[in-house]
């Protein structure tokens, strides 16, 4: 009996413990239909209030209460990445309460609208008649799938070359960031000479964290790409180029990678590096010598970034139109102006900079004005990087792979044929229908 | 004739000689009827609980893994056998495949004996044992995520606390971020340091309950320490440490927090991916749902034949 309730007991358990493990990959396919729940007065807005921004988004969603009588704003706090706000609200779509505004990533929003999930804006903009071409045209345009556009940029953000001032000047190198990689290249060496051992000439997030964003930058400076439209091209040999490069600075030692470079950066035993203009903040305040920031290297190399803010399909046209309702108001000159000064973050109107506040806050953050004299130079992101699924991590594996020393064709090769795999098995049947 | 003692007490007697029966018959059968009612009055509510939490969801996980869901989509095609087929034939399964076990042999086998370890050295009477007891279980109660937050402090390639240590000694630190095996090697000892406590407090209360006799008259007959160990005192905690195997690979494999807060399944990709890690990868990373509850499916039917083997081999010795 002893032996029997042991084996039984622990039969079943283990049972249900196996059972349990292997029920996590998802449980259903319910497809979201009807209203989505919720109450037509009340604005749920899931963020993951990008660049620490919650006390911000608080004081925003404050003001379009009391200008809003009748309409109130529930804050939800979504996840602590972009990653993890398209999680839950792809959860949601399997039978939960939907959210009015969600933040979608320049790599999230689109799979939501391929499967009709996010709701084209164009008519309920025109309904409502908000002046569209207020917004900045690159950051706008990125939204866009067969001419409509599934959401409205928010936290917009786009690579900044950092360095250390007080590191140049040691090298004997003027005040500025390179003009392109092969001058960073005869650079790196005098920075190496003049940084001691302890220091880094340069460090960039790994492969994990975000290389293959920065990475289009070089890319794109060797005259190379990611994808031309649909079609991968890592193999072109301008790609190449631009892999053999990176690869060159990790052997010769003027690269490493690492989850984070900023707060190694901050701490001085960094040289330079490619980060996004949302860590200007922090990286202002906590450093001990004189930050400066540069455009990236190139002319119109500079990818953009960061995420925007869409309506769910099937919410009722009540709730949408209050929805975006909310979402003017909330990326309008002034609060982008509000919402730019507190996280480092793009300004996405126009008119934003002409504002004698912004105009006020730039020259005496002449860093910050760097990202906004870049945003002209901007260029919407290769495809096979933000549009295919799982398209960053394949890339950033790959850069992983070829700054470990792997050989660049064969790794880029191998990229290529996924690439073009993932995009006949998820994405060709959907395109168009 | 039978003697009335030799029939047991509540037996209800018949035949020659015996007293006549008093008072209504005996209800045997509406009292076992009772008995079944109440069991699976008292059984039912987790009954349910399993079947629409676990059981249901297992079922329809099996069911995805046939088609080629994408998460944010209504629509899942059948594909038949396909995704099997693809997991079979792709590289970094053979990766995955390999980093899950390395993590789990080595979190199972390196937590159960320094639990066993700890567990003997704190059963002595030493002065603070409680304190100590205390402070060996508490990291199991902490999140794994504030765990893997803590612990990249302490692997920081430039500022961590191996690094420190290692350089007072005048050895290089690792780059424990970028290599991967250096990699795999810190998400292990960061789940085994979580987990110690779990090992430890389990072996001793085991410890606590043993006959200490056995030990007593082993030494009086001249055994040695480590034949006391192995002859006595080990067989008396097998069925902890049958029990511990399972449960403690059951969560190992299930590790996850760890492993997405400290490396996001890097270096290189899949440096430190396991199979619970790729089902994650697969499902919301790249949206293949249908692909990910392949995975999910195969890590089940792998983590169920273990445990059959398992609870066969503890069987087995028991009988022997």
């Amino acid at each position: 009996m002893n032996e029997f309730s042991r084996r039984g007991f622990l039969g079943l358990a283990g049972a249900a413990g196996v059972a349990g493990l292997s029920a996590c990959a998802g449980t259903g396919t319910a497809p979201s239909s009807g209203a989505g729940g919720g109450s037509s007065n009340t604005i749920e807005f899931w963020s993951n209030h990008p660049g620490n921004s919650k006390p911000v988004e608080q004081q925003i969603i404050k003001a379009f209460e009391a200008a809003n009588s009748g309409l109130r704003v529930k804050l939800v706090d979504a996840g602590k990445n972009y990653e993890e706000v398209a999680q839950k609200f792809n959860a949601s779509l399997a039978g939960g309460q939907l959210p009015d505004v969600v933040v979608v990533s320049d790599v999230t929003w689109f799979n939501f609208a391929l499967n009709k999930q996010l709701a084209p804006l164009d008519d309920l903009l025109s309904a409502a008649k908000i002046d569209t071409s207020d917004y900045v045209d690159a950051l706008y345009n990125d939204y866009n799938l067969d001419e409509k556009h599934y959401a409205l940029p928010f936290s917009r953000s786009t690579p900044l070359f950092y360095y250390n001032k007080d590191l140049w000047k040691a090298a004997g190198l003027e005040d500025r960031g390179p003009k392109d990689w092969d001058e960073f290249l005869t650079w790196a060496p005098k920075l190496k000479a003049a940084a001691g051992s302890d220091t880094i000439v340069m460090e960039l997030p790994d492969g994990s964290n975000y290389l293959d964003w920065v990475f289009q930058n070089i890319v794109w400076g060797y005259g190379g790409a990611y994808s031309k439209e649909w079609t991968p091209t890592f193999s072109d040999p301008n790609t190449v180029k631009a892999g053999a490069y990176l690869q060159d600075l990790a052997k010769k030692g003027f690269l490493k990678l690492s989850k984070d470079p900023a707060p190694d950066f901050t701490a001085g035993i960094v040289g330079c590096s490619m980060m996004s203009t949302g860590s200007l903040g922090g990286v202002t305040k906590d450093a001990k010598f004189a930050v400066g920031t540069a455009f990236l290297p190139g002319d119109g190399n500079c990818p953009t970034g960061g995420a925007g803010v869409g309506i769910p399909a099937s919410l009722s046209d009540e709730r949408k139109k209050n929805a975006l309702k909310f979402i003017e108001f909330l990326t309008n000159a002034q609060n982008t102006v509000t919402f730019t000064q507190a996280t480092g973050y793009m300004p996405v109107r126009k008119s934003a900079v002409e504002l004698p506040e912004e105009k006020a806050f730039l020259e005496k953050n002449p860093n910050a004005k760097t990202a906004i004299d870049q945003l002209p130079k901007t260029r919407s992101q290769d495809n096979v990087r933000v549009l295919l699924p799982g398209g960053g991590a394949r890339i950033g594996k790959a850069l992983d792979q070829i700054v470990q020393g792997q050989d660049v064709g064969t790794v880029f090769k191998a990229l290529d044929a996924e690439s073009q795999q993932v995009f006949d098995s998820q994405i060709k049947s959907k395109l168009g229908a | 004739m039978q003697s009335p003692e030799t029939v047991p007490p509540d037996e209800p007697r018949h035949g020659a000689g015996a007293p006549a029966p008093v008072g209504p018959p005996p209800r045997r059968s509406s009292g076992r009827a009772w008995e079944w009612t109440l069991a699976a009055l008292l059984l039912l509510p987790n009954l349910v609980l399993l079947i629409v939490f676990t059981y249901r969801p297992l079922l329809d996980n099996i069911r995805l893994s046939f088609t080629d869901w994408n998460i944010s989509s209504p629509i899942a095609n059948p594909v038949g056998l396909a995704n099997y087929i693809e997991w079979f034939g792709r590289d970094d399964t053979r990766v995955v495949v390999r980093n899950t076990v390395v993590f789990t042999v080595a979190t199972v086998g390196i937590s159960m004996a320094l639990g066993l370890g700890l567990a003997l050295l704190l059963d002595q009477r030493l002065r603070g044992r409680n304190l100590v007891r205390s402070v060996v279980f508490a990291p199991f109660v902490i999140s794994g995520a504030a765990i893997g937050i803590a612990f990249q402090f302490v692997f920081d390639p430039q500022f961590g606390l191996v690094r420190d240590l290692l350089t007072r000694v005048g050895v290089t630190s690792p780059d424990f971020y970028q290599q991967s095996g250096w990699a795999l090697f810190m998400v292990t000892v960061t789940y085994i340091w979580k987990n110690l406590g779990y090992t430890f407090v389990i072996y001793l209360a085991a410890l606590q309950g043993r006959r200490a006799d056995l030990d007593e008259a082993a030494e009086i007959d001249g055994a040695s320490a480590w034949a006391r160990f192995r002859r006595v005192l080990m067989p008396q905690l097998r069925p902890t440490t049958f029990f511990l195997s399972i449960t403690v690979l059951l969560s190992s494999v299930q590790v996850f927090d760890i492993i997405n807060v400290m490396t996001r399944g890097g270096p290189a990709g899949n440096g430190t991916a396991t199979l619970v890690y790729q089902v994650y990868q697969e499902t919301f990373v790249n949206q293949r749902a249908g692909y990910g509850a392949t995975v999910a499916t195969i890590m089940f039917v792998i983590l169920l034949a273990v445990t059959v083997v398992q609870v066969r081999f503890m069987d087995k010795g028991q009988r022997s």
